[in-house]
C-alpha cells in the first residue's frame, strides 16, 4: 500500500485535541472475509502459539474473586461487571483449557469447555481493545499474583489474526507497518520536521549520522502533535556533548504490532529500532516519552531480537534522572507544586518509578504525590490502543474523572507526566471537561530549565 | 464391609492415590510447558527473592484495595483460618497426619474446634451469599466455584455432625464425614481447590517477573 | 442337669432361696434391663411359675472365655440362681457327663423339648465347604448346629465368635469361619458379642427371654438394645478429658496417670457399642479403659481385622506407601504427556516465530 493509499483507507485527523483515525463512518471491526470456523481456528493457532508455562500457570490460578475489578478504572468508572479485568480473558481460558492445558485431552472429550466462537469473541472485542490499556493496576490488585495484563496482551494476538480488531486500532497498525508511522510521520515527514524544527529552534539536531554512541528514538505522537519534545531532547543531548543521533530507518518509537495484537508486526517494528542501533554502533537507545515504547523495547525487544541487545535501553525520564542525580545537569529550580502522573508502562509495569522523582527534586519543585503514588497509580485510561477508538471515548472520559480528582485532591499547582500518550489523553479530556489543569511534559521542563553553562 | 471400614480402608487408599496422582499429572503438565527465556537486561537480580516476596504479600491488599476487600478479607480468613486451625489443631487429624508423616504437636480442646468449626462454616455461608449477590463474581462464577464450596463446607459440616452425634449413629456420621473429606482430596487437583498448590507458582512467576524489572511487586 | 422340669420356684424353694432374694434379684435385673421398677414383682410371679427352660449350650471354635465369664459374676448365690431357672443339659464345660453320655443327653434334649429349646451357641462355625475344620464326637460344627437349630425357638449368639466370626474369621480365616447368623437364616438369632461378652449382659439377655417368652428389643446386628445400644465413648467416665483434649501419648506417661482420653493409644470406644463403661466387669470393679487401656472394639464385627489396637481410629488404614509413590509417578508421566503433546501442538503453529 502507498502512502496516498493508506491515507485514502485510514484518515487521519490532525487538528485540534488528539491526533489520531478520523472516526470512521463505517466501522470495519471485523478484518477479512475469512468464514467464522476459519476465523476461530486461526484465533486458537495463534493464541497457543505465544503460550509459555508462566501463562499456564495464571491460567489455572484464578479463583474466581474479581478482587481486580475494584482496581480497574474501567470497571471503576461504570461498575459493569464484564469489566472485571480478568473476565477479559474468558473464552482464552476456556481455549487454554481445551487446547493447552494438562486435562485437555479430558476437556474436549467430555465437552467440559465449549469451543471459542466467533459471537464470543466479537463480544470480548470491546473487553480487549475498547476497555483495557494493559496498565496493570488488576495485576496489583490480584491476590493470586496473575499478571492479567499480560494475558490480555497474548489474547490480542488471537483476535488480530481472526480478524477482530477494532477498526480504528487496525488502521493506524496498518498505517504503522506499511509506512513507519500509524500517525502519518514517515521518515520524509520525521525528516523534514527534524530540519525545519532546528531551523526554527537554532538548535543542532543530527539525523542519520553513520555512527555514534547514543541514538534517540521519537513517537509519532510527538512528531505530529509536541514537536518541541524534539527541540527538549536535542537540547539536553547537545548539553551534554554527548555522540548522538536520529536515524531515519529506525526512530519510530510506538508499537502498534504491540498493541493490535500482531506479533510479527512488533516484531518489525522493534527490528527497525534495533537495526538502526546497531548499525550506528550505538552504546545506548532512549525511548521517548512514551509508555507503551517502554515495555515494547526495555523490556520485550531483546526476546523478539532472540539474544541480549547489544545496547542499553533507557527511558527519557530514566536517562534525565541519571543525569540530574550525576550532577550533569544543573536545573534551574522551579519553587512550584507539583503533582507526577505514572506512566502505567514505565512505572509500574517498567519499574522506573524513581527516575522522574528524581528529576522532579532536580527542578526544585515541592513533590505532592496523588493519593495512589507511583507504582500504584491510576491509568489515564488512554494507552494501549484506547485513545485511538472513538467508540471508546465515552468510557475513558468516565475513567478520567478518577485522574481528575486525582489531581485535585493534591491541590498541586501544576501536573507533570512523561508519556505523550497520556498527554494526548490529558489533552483530549481536558478539552471535554474543561479542565483547567494541563499536563506538562517531563522532558521539556528539564530542557526549559536547563542551566547552559 | 461396613461404611466406616470402607472409608478407613479402600477409600482412604484410593482416595491418597487420585490425590496424589492429580496433583502430579495437573503439575506437571503446567510445569513442563515452554518457558519463554528472557534476554531483556535485567534492573535487579534475585527472581527468587522477588517470588518469595510477592507470595508473601499478597496474602494483604495494597492499602487502596482493602477498603474494597473488606467482606472478602474478613470472610475469606476466618474460613481459611478456621479451617487450618481445625485441620491442624483437632486431635483426630493431628494422627491422621502423623500416621502419614510421623510429626505431631500439641492440640487444641475439642470445645474449641467445634466452635471454630462453627464459625468458619457460617462464614462459608456468607461467602456463598457474597458470591451470588455481587455482580461481578456472580458472572465470573461457574459450577467449580460452587461444587468447590460444596465440598469443602460439607467436610466442616459432617465433622460438626459425627463430634455432635447429630442425625444417625455415630459411626455412620463418622464413615461420612471421612468420605465426604476423601471426595474433597479426589476433587483437588481438578477444580480450583488446586489454588492451594498453584497460588505459590503464580504469585512467584509475577514476583520474580517484577523483581527483575524492578517493578513494584 | 435334664430330667423332669420342676418349675422354678419349686426348684429355689428346695435351694432356701428366700422370695425377698428372689424378689431382689428380679429387681436387681429389671434395673439392670432399664425396665421400669413395676415389673420386678411380675417378673418374680412369672419366673416363679415358669418351667424350668431347656437350653442346649452348643461350643465350636471357642477359646472357653465365654463360659468362664458367664460364670464369673455377682455372688454365686445369683449364679446359682440362673441355673435354676433353666436345664442346661448340655454344656462341655459344666456337664457332668462327658463322651457318648453327653451327647446322647444332647440328643435326648433335642427330641425331648423339640421346638421349644433355646440354643445358645459360643464359638465361630466353619461353612459346609470346610466343615471338615472342627468335629466334636465324629459330627462336624456345621451339621450339629443345623440339626440343633431346627428344633430351637430361638438362638442366642454368645461371645463375638458366634455373633460375628471372631478371631477365627479373621484375616485369612484358614478355617472358613462363620457367625451363627450367617448360617442359620429361619431362625430368630439374638447376638450377645464381646470378647467376652459382660457377665450380667449374658444373664441379662437369658433372663428376658426366659420371663417374656420373647427376644429383646435388637439394634441392625441382632445385639440386645438394652446392653449394646450405646458406645463405650458416650459413657466413658474419660470422656470430659477427650472433650478437653487431653490425651495420653504413651502408656504411663503423665497423661496416662492422671487418667486421660486413650484415644491417641488407640482406644476403639466411639465406635463400639457395648455396656462396659456403665456395667463394668468383675462385678463393677473396672473395665479396660479404667485401667489404663483403650477399648480393644470387641463387641465389633471384624474387631481383630480393623488394623493395629494401638493405632488411633483417625488413623486410617493407609495400605503401602510404594501405591501412594506409583500414584504419583503415573501422574508425572500423564502430566509430562499433556504437555509434550501441547508443546507439540505449539511447535506445529509456531514454526519458527
Amino acid at each position: 500500500m502507498s502512502t496516498a493509499d493508506v491515507n485514502v483507507a485510514h484518515p487521519l485527523e490532525t487538528e485540534g485535541t488528539i491526533h489520531r483515525l478520523k472516526k470512521p463512518a463505517v466501522r470495519a471491526d471485523r478484518q477479512g472475509d475469512m468464514p467464522d470456523a476459519q476465523r476461530v481456528d486461526i484465533a486458537m493457532k495463534n493464541f497457543v502459539k505465544d503460550f509459555g508455562r508462566t501463562s499456564a500457570i495464571y491460567m489455572e490460578s484464578c479463583i474466581h474473586c474479581g478482587m481486580c475489578a475494584q482496581a480497574c478504572h474501567f470497571y471503576a468508572a461504570t461498575e459493569d461487571p464484564r469489566l472485571t479485568p480478568i473476565w477479559k480473558l474468558e473464552p482464552f481460558k476456556q481455549a487454554y483449557k481445551r487446547e493447552a492445558g494438562p486435562f485437555a485431552l479430558f476437556y474436549k472429550i467430555f465437552g467440559f469447555k465449549k469451543p471459542v466462537t466467533v459471537p464470543e469473541l466479537e463480544e470480548w472485542q470491546e473487553l480487549l481493545y475498547d476497555t483495557c490499556t494493559m496498565c496493570g493496576r488488576c495485576t496489583m490488585a490480584c491476590p493470586m499474583g496473575i499478571d492479567i495484563a499480560s494475558l490480555v496482551s497474548q489474547a490480542r494476538h488471537a483476535m488480530f489474526h481472526a480478524g477482530l480488531v477494532p477498526h480504528e486500532l487496525h488502521a493506524v497498525a496498518v498505517r504503522a507497518e506499511t509506512e513507519g508511522s500509524p500517525l502519518g510521520a514517515t521518515p520524509k515527514v520525521f525528516k523534514d520536521r527534524v530540519e525545519w524544527l532546528a531551523d526554527d529552534n537554532d538548535v543542532e539536531i543530527p539525523m542519520d549520522k553513520a555512527k555514534a554512541k547514543v541514538i534517540c528514538a521519537m513517537s509519532s505522537i510527538e512528531i505530529m502533535k509536541y514537536p518541541e519534545s524534539i527541540v527538549a531532547t536535542a537540547r539536553i543531548l547537545n548539553h551534554l556533548k554527548l555522540d548522538w543521533t536520529f536515524r531515519s530507518d529506525g526512530y519510530e518509537a510506538t508499537n502498534f504490532g504491540l498493541l493490535s495484537g500482531n506479533l510479527q508486526w512488533q516484531k518489525d517494528m522493534s527490528m527497525k529500532l534495533i537495526n538502526a542501533a546497531i548499525a550506528t554502533g550505538a552504546e545506548l537507545l532512549i525511548l521517548p516519552e512514551c509508555g507503551h515504547a517502554y515495555g515494547a523495547m526495555r523490556w520485550q525487544g531483546a526476546n523478539l531480537y532472540g539474544k541480549e541487545l547489544p545496547f542499553k535501553v533507557r527511558h527519557i525520564s530514566e536517562f534525565l534522572g541519571e543525569n540530574v542525580k550525576n550532577g550533569k545537569l544543573k536545573l534551574k529550580p522551579m519553587g512550584k507544586s507539583v503533582t507526577f502522573h505514572d506512566p502505567c508502562q514505565v512505572s509500574r509495569r517498567g519499574g522506573a518509578t524513581q527516575a522522574p522523582r528524581d528529576v522532579l527534586s532536580g527542578l526544585g519543585v515541592q513533590l505532592r504525590e496523588m493519593s495512589s503514588e507511583g507504582g500504584m497509580n491510576w491509568c489515564c485510561g488512554g494507552g494501549g490502543g484506547v485513545v485511538t477508538i472513538h467508540r471508546a471515548d465515552a468510557t475513558r472520559y468516565k475513567s478520567f474523572q478518577i485522574k481528575m480528582k486525582q489531581v485535585e485532591d493534591t491541590g498541586a499547582e501544576m501536573l507533570v507526566s512523561s508519556c505523550s500518550n497520556c498527554r494526548l489523553t490529558f489533552d483530549d479530556s481536558q478539552a471535554h471537561f474543561h479542565w483547567d489543569k494541563k499536563l506538562h511534559s517531563l522532558l521539556e521542563l528539564v530542557a526549559d530549565n536547563l542551566i547552559e553553562a | 464391609m461396613d461404611l466406616l471400614n470402607f472409608a478407613r480402608g479402600p477409600a482412604l487408599q484410593w482416595s491418597l492415590a487420585i490425590l496424589v496422582f492429580g496433583l502430579a499429572w495437573r503439575l506437571t503438565g503446567i510445569l513442563l510447558l515452554k518457558a519463554k527465556p528472557d534476554f531483556s537486561e535485567p534492573r535487579a537480580s534475585g527472581g527468587f527473592g522477588g517470588a518469595m516476596k510477592m507470595i508473601m504479600s499478597r496474602m494483604w491488599p495494597k492499602p487502596e484495595f482493602v477498603r474494597g476487600s473488606v467482606l472478602d478479607l474478613a470472610l475469606g480468613y476466618v474460613f481459611h483460618i478456621g479451617l487450618f486451625l481445625i485441620v491442624f489443631f483437632f486431635l483426630p487429624h493431628i494422627l491422621f497426619i502423623k500416621s502419614l508423616t510421623g510429626l505431631s504437636w500439641p492440640n487444641l480442646p475439642n470445645g474449641i474446634i467445634f466452635f471454630i468449626g462453627a464459625v468458619s462454616v457460617a462464614a462459608l455461608f456468607a461467602l456463598l451469599l457474597q458470591r451470588i449477590m455481587t455482580p461481578v463474581k456472580r458472572l465470573l462464577s461457574n459450577f467449580d466455584d460452587y461444587f468447590s464450596w460444596f465440598i469443602t463446607t460439607a467436610a466442616i459440616i459432617t465433622g460438626l455432625l459425627a463430634a455432635a452425634h447429630v442425625g444417625a449413629r455415630y459411626e455412620t456420621l463418622l464413615a461420612i464425614h471421612i468420605l465426604t473429606v476423601e471426595a474433597l482430596f479426589i476433587w483437588l487437583p481438578f477444580g480450583k481447590l488446586m489454588h492451594t498448590f498453584t497460588v505459590f507458582l503464580s504469585r512467584g512467576a509475577t514476583g520474580a517477573a517484577f523483581a527483575r524489572k524492578g517493578a513494584a511487586i | 442337669m435334664s430330667g423332669s422340669l420342676r418349675t422354678v420356684g419349686e426348684a429355689l424353694a428346695e435351694r432356701g432361696v428366700s422370695r425377698r432374694a428372689f424378689l431382689k434379684f428380679c429387681s436387681a435385673l429389671a434395673s439392670t434391663m432399664a425396665l421400669p421398677p413395676g415389673v420386678a414383682p411380675a417378673m418374680a410371679e412369672a419366673l416363679a411359675k415358669a418351667q424350668r427352660q431347656s437350653v442346649i449350650w452348643l461350643s465350636f471354635q471357642e477359646c472357653t472365655g465365654c463360659t468362664e465369664s458367664i460364670t464369673r459374676s455377682h455372688s454365686p448365690t445369683i449364679e446359682n440362681m440362673i441355673f435354676d431357672l433353666i436345664s442346661l443339659d448340655y454344656h462341655h464345660t459344666l456337664q457332668a457327663a462327658s463322651g457318648t453320655a453327653a451327647e446322647e443327653a444332647r440328643e435326648h434334649a433335642m427330641k425331648a423339648h423339640d421346638g421349644k429349646y433355646l440354643l445358645i451357641v459360643d464359638g465361630s462355625i466353619p461353612s459346609k465347604e470346610t466343615a471338615y475344620y472342627s468335629t466334636i464326637a465324629g459330627i462336624s460344627n456345621y451339621d450339629m448346629l443345623m440339626e440343633a437349630a431346627k428344633g430351637a425357638m430361638a438362638i442366642v449368639a454368645v461371645g463375638s465368635c458366634a455373633a460375628f466370626g471372631g478371631i477365627p474369621m479373621a484375616n485369612p480365616n484358614p478355617t472358613g469361619a462363620r457367625s451363627v447368623a450367617d448360617l442359620v437364616k429361619d431362625k430368630p438369632v439374638i447376638n450377645v458379642p464381646g470378647c467376652p461378652p459382660i457377665p450380667v449382659v449374658m444373664t441379662g439377655v437369658l433372663a428376658h427371654v426366659l420371663t417374656f417368652g420373647k427376644l429383646p428389643e435388637l439394634d441392625h446386628l441382632g445385639r440386645p438394645k438394652v446392653f449394646f445400644g450405646e458406645t463405650i465413648h458416650d459413657r466413658c467416665y474419660r470422656r470430659p478429658f477427650y472433650e478437653q483434649g487431653k490425651f495420653a501419648k504413651t502408656f504411663d506417661d503423665e497423661g496416662a496417670r492422671s487418667g486421660w482420653c486413650l484415644y491417641e493409644l488407640g482406644c476403639k470406644g466411639p465406635i463400639t457399642y457395648n455396656a462396659c463403661a456403665t456395667t463394668k466387669w468383675n462385678q463393677g470393679t473396672s473395665f479396660p479403659i479404667e485401667s489404663g487401656h483403650g477399648c480393644l472394639g470387641c463387641s465389633e464385627p471384624g474387631f481383630w481385622d480393623k488394623g493395629s489396637f494401638y493405632k488411633p481410629l483417625s488413623a486410617g488404614e493407609l495400605g503401602k506407601a510404594s501405591t501412594i509413590a506409583a500414584a504419583a509417578a503415573i501422574g508425572v508421566a500423564v502430566g509430562a504427556g499433556a504437555a509434550m503433546m501441547s508443546r507439540s501442538r505449539q511447535a506445529k503453529t509456531t514454526g519458527g516465530k
